[in-house]
C-alpha cells in the first residue's frame, strides 16, 4: 500500500475518534499532536513515492533506450556474419598471397636451375616462367578487393559501437591484461611496425660495428637520438 | 680464416615461405648445406643433435621464440659460441638492444635484400 494512503487511513481513524466527544483534555492533545504528525507523515510519504516513482521511470526508460541501442548495434549480425566472414576473407588472402608467392618462387628457382649453355631451351623456359609469375602476380587485384571489403565491415563495426558508447556515455575502463598480452609484452613480441621498419637498418648497423659484447650505453643512446 | 662454405646453417622461421627466400639466397651466396626449423624448440633440438657453423633465425615465433632461442643458447655452454643473425620484422630499438644484450651477433630488419645477408653474414663469419 502507497505510503500516502496509509497516512489518509490513519488520519481517518483519528477523525473518529476525535468525534467520540472525548472529555479528557490530555487525550484531546495527543489527538491534535497525532493529527499534526499524520499531515506531516502524509506530506513526507507523499513526496517519497513521487521521487521513488521518477526514478523507477527513469531507470526503465534508461534500460529501453540501452535495448534500443543494443538492437540497432545489431551484435547477433556481426558476430554471425560479418566477423566470420571477415574472418574468411582475411584467411583467402593469406592463401592467396602464399599460392602466389609459392608459384612464383618455384617458377624463379626453375629458371635459376635452367642451363644457359642450351640457349633455345634456356629461352623457352625463361619466357614460359616468366608468363606464369605474371599470372601469379594477379593476385594482388584479388586481395586488394578483399582488403577493402574487411575495411568495410571495421568500419561497419566501428560507427554502430562508436555511437553506442556516446549514446551511453560509455567510458573506457583499463581493460585486464590477457596471458597472451603478457606473453607478448614479456617476449617484446611487437610485430611489423606501420610505415616500415621502426629502427632502421643503418641505425642497427651502427650497433653492431661497435664490436661484440653487450650493447654500450652510447650505443644505446644513438638508437634512441 | 676462410669461411667453410659448406658449414651446416639452421634457419629457423616458422613461415615456410620465408625458409624458401632465406634458403635460396643463401644458395645463390654459396651456401647449400642449409636445414631448417620452425620454432625455438625444435631449433634447440636439433642443435644439440647437430652442430650448425650459424643460425639464422626470425624472433616472432610459436611456442618459443627466436629471442627464447637465442637466450637458450647462449646458456647452454656447447652451444653458446654459435654465431646467430636474428631476422625479423620486430624492429623496435627495444627489440634490437634486447637482443644486442642476449648476444645476438647480428641483426636484420625484414624485409631486407640479398646484399644485407650477404653483408651481414660477412660480418659475423668473415669475408667469403
Amino acid at each position: 500500500m502507497p505510503a500516502a494512503d496509509v497516512a489518509i487511513q490513519i488520519k481517518s481513524a483519528l477523525h473518529e475518534l476525535q468525534k467520540t466527544n472525548l472529555k479528557d483534555p490530555s487525550l484531546g492533545e495527543v489527538l491534535d499532536l497525532a493529527q499534526r504528525l499524520t499531515d506531516a507523515m502524509q506530506a513526507f510519504f507523499g513526496s517519497l513515492d513521487r521521487s521513488v516513482y521518477s526514478e523507477l521511470r527513469y531507470i526503465a526508460q534508461y534500460i529501453q533506450r540501452t535495448r534500443d541501442e543494443i538492437s540497432e548495434l545489431r551484435p547477433n549480425d556481426i558476430r554471425e556474419a560479418r566477423i566470420p566472414s571477415a574472418g574468411a576473407e582475411l584467411e583467402a588472402i593469406v592463401k592467396h598471397t602464399e599460392d602466389a608467392t609459392n608459384t612464383i618462387m618455384a617458377c624463379a628457382e626453375k629458371i635459376l636451375s635452367c642451363d644457359p649453355n642450351k640457349p633455345e631451351e634456356y629461352t623457352e623456359a625463361v619466357q614460359a616462367h616468366t608468363m606464369l609469375i605474371f599470372e601469379a602476380c594477379s593476385f594482388q587485384d584479388i586481395t586488394g578487393q578483399r582488403v577493402r571489403k574487411v575495411v568495410d565491415t571495421l568500419k561497419h563495426i566501428e560507427s554502430r559501437v562508436g555511437r553506442f558508447a556516446q549514446v551511453m556515455g560509455v567510458n573506457d575502463a583499463p581493460p585486464p591484461e590477457t596471458p597472451e598480452e603478457k606473453r607478448k609484452r614479456d617476449l617484446l613480441l611487437n610485430g611489423p611496425a606501420l610505415g616500415g621498419p621502426e629502427t632502421a637498418q643503418d641505425d642497427i648497423d651502427a650497433l653492431f660495428a661497435s664490436g661484440g659484447g653487450p650493447a654500450s650505453q652510447d650505443d644505446i643512446d644513438a638508437l634512441f637520438n | 680464416m676462410a669461411v667453410d662454405m659448406s658449414m651446416p646453417i639452421l634457419v629457423v622461421d616458422d613461415y615456410q615461405t620465408m625458409v624458401r627466400i632465406i634458403r635460396n639466397l643463401l644458395k645463390q651466396l654459396g651456401f647449400e648445406n642449409v636445414d631448417e626449423a620452425a620454432d625455438g624448440q625444435a631449433a634447440l633440438a636439433k642443435m644439440k643433435a647437430a652442430k650448425f657453423g650459424l643460425v639464422i633465425s626470425d624472433w616472432n615465433m610459436e611456442p618459443m621464440t627466436g629471442f627464447e632461442l637465442l637466450k637458450e643458447v647462449r646458456a647452454d655452454e656447447t652451444l653458446k659460441t654459435t654465431p646467430f643473425i636474428m631476422v625479423t620484422a620486430e624492429s623496435k630499438t627495444e627489440n634490437v638492444v634486447a637482443a644486442k644484450k642476449a648476444g645476438v651477433n647480428n641483426y636484420i630488419v625484414k624485409p631486407f635484400n640479398a646484399q644485407t645477408l650477404k653483408a651481414k653474414m660477412a660480418a659475423v663469419l668473415g669475408d667469403f
